[in-house]
């Protein structure tokens, strides 16, 4: 695994963690604490972005972009467009940002070409990259173009008093090819699919990331503000979609000592939120496609996103532009429409959930091989 | 006028016909429901409809078939909709928004893959529009039928 990097300040803040208006109101919502609810929910439904808290250290921002699923140019320019639109606003915006992360899932089908194209893209963006990886990066050859791409994961650094981590939550899934005999085409496949039966529980750290985890956070102030970058969230949202990391409990008894931890992933495609111990989870867009909500819902403290016109490529995706300013953390979801955010059942993205009743697929649930 | 050699020609055709018709009519209501259903019939049943969910469900999920082309994008109809969800066909016929129309099921499984995923409609009436309706029924049985709901 690469060695722990050195960012552009070793300054390690150890002052109380703050808490901002709107986190203490997620907080509220959740436990049914003293303020009123309906003043609350009033309140916190008028924003479009959520504060996260470090009380000291030096103003920055980054960008986020992830989730784009290339596919080769000859087969579809859409994704590219929009790919290409995220780069280009984050280029134009670069002044503004100390780094981007790029949150996996670049191509589609891990396909060399796909990776190749996403790398020239990429290039527009002049401003320090960092890079973590995503399953539909990995498993056509199991990571070997996307590291000589891109670099190694997990990786560390310390920056302007914040721990930065990023992850790789997709590289050890159990093996489900080896055994029916696929070809690396064909494992791919089965990961392609969200809704596969045959690639099960891909997502996770394994033991051995998270001994990394372990030493990475080892020596950091308790009180000390941390973000860990994921493809995938380091909770149990929905499993069968691998909303999740499989070993999320192990996970946050590692984490726990740890009270200011804010855990930015992709996969999701959607604004998603949730809070536990001292975590805080962001979901953020991908710039291809909305995924509709899990079929069980989402947290109390998630606000979900609007109904999105499936007519209109650009809804309903983009990229987050995150900033930590006055001693807080703020996430701007950089949706391309002008509201992010449903409120009522007919035009929440979680509107219908109430009433659905889903079943897993079928087809390849007796999948031998061709 | 017709000579007598022409209205007796008509009327044996006339006979043959309504005579084909009982017969048809009568062999058709006996083929159905005159015996109780054994187990192996149920099973039957069960396998005949399974077998279009299955196949709905290998197109949904990407699959081809010979003479169509649900998709120019690469994209399937799963990736919108894994396990089938946001499409509640418990809630058509309704006003469809994107449409601008009064809406079936069918008519929105057409707009979808003519508008984000650029393929080619399908005969509304067709197997594979069957098929592909099999699986979102099957994949949502359970959920309250609510027609007409945004």
């Amino acid at each position: 695994m690469p060695e722990k990097k050195q960012g552009s300040s070793d300054k390690v803040v150890g002052g109380n963690v703050d808490i901002t208006r709107r986190t203490f109101l997620h907080k509220s919502l959740l436990t049914g604490g003293a303020i009123a609810t309906g003043s609350a929910v009033g309140f916190f439904q008028t924003l479009s972005s959520m504060e996260v808290a470090n009380a000291a250290g030096e103003s920055f921002s980054f960008a986020w972009v992830s989730d784009t699923h290339l596919y080769p140019q000859t087969l579809n320019q859409r994704f590219i467009d929009k790919a290409t639109r995220a780069f280009g606003e984050v280029q134009a915006m670069g002044s503004e940002f100390d780094f981007m992360i790029f949150g996996g899932d670049l191509a589609q089908r891990g396909d060399p070409v796909e990776l190749e194209l996403g790398a020239e893209l990429l290039k527009e963006v002049t401003i320090q990259k960092h890079f973590i990886p995503g399953e539909h990066d990995w498993y056509l050859d199991l990571g070997e173009a996307w590291n000589q791409h891109f670099g190694e994961s997990p990786w560390s650094f310390e920056h302007k008093g914040v721990l930065i981590i990023g992850l790789d939550t997709v590289g050890s899934a159990p093996d489900y090819w080896s055994a029916r005999g696929m070809t690396p085409k064909e494992r791919m496949g089965h990961m392609e699919a969200l809704d596969g039966s045959q690639a099960g529980p891909w997502s996770g750290l394994g033991s051995k990331n998270r001994q990394w985890l372990s030493s990475a956070l080892s020596d950091w102030p308790k009180d000390a503000p941390v973000i860990i970058f994921s493809h995938t969230p380091l909770w149990e949202c929905y499993a069968p979609w691998n909303f999740w990391i499989r070993d999320w409990r192990q996970v946050h008894e590692i984490i726990a000592p740890w009270q200011n931890i804010t855990n930015v992933h992709g996969h999701v495609h959607q604004p998603l939120y949730n809070e536990i111990g001292g975590m805080r989870s962001i979901g953020m867009l991908a710039t291809s496609w909305p995924w509709p909500y899990a079929p069980q819902g989402v947290p109390e403290i998630t606000k979900p996103m609007l109904r999105v016109d499936p007519g209109d490529h650009f809804d309903g995706v983009g990229w987050g532009k995150l900033s930590m300013a006055d001693g807080y953390m703020d996430n701007e979801y950089m949706m391309w429409r002008e509201q992010v955010f449903g409120t009522t059942r007919a035009d929440s993205g979680t509107g219908d959930n109430q009433n659905q009743v889903l079943s897993p697929r079928i087809a390849d649930r007796g999948w031998t091989g061709d | 006028m017709l000579n007598t050699k022409t209205k007796g020609l008509l009327a044996l055709v006339t006979v043959v016909v309504c005579v084909s018709l009982a017969f048809a009519f009568m062999v058709n209501r006996a083929s159905a429901h005159k015996v109780a259903h054994d187990s192996e019939t149920l099973q039957a049943f069960t396998d005949a409809f399974m077998e279009q969910v299955i196949r709905g469900d290998n197109l949904f999920h990407g699959g081809t078939e010979p003479g169509i082309n649900l998709s120019n994008t690469g994209m399937a109809c799963a990736m919108c909709h894994p396990f089938s969800s946001d499409i509640h066909p418990h809630e058509f016929p309704k006003f469809q928004e994107q449409m601008s129309e009064f809406a079936t099921l069918r008519d929105m499984i057409n707009w979808c893959i003519e508008k984000p995923n650029e393929g080619e409609i399908i005969d509304p009436d067709g197997e594979q529009m069957k098929a592909l309706e099999a699986y979102m029924y099957w994949s949502n049985r359970g959920s309250v039928l609510d027609p007409g709901r945004h």
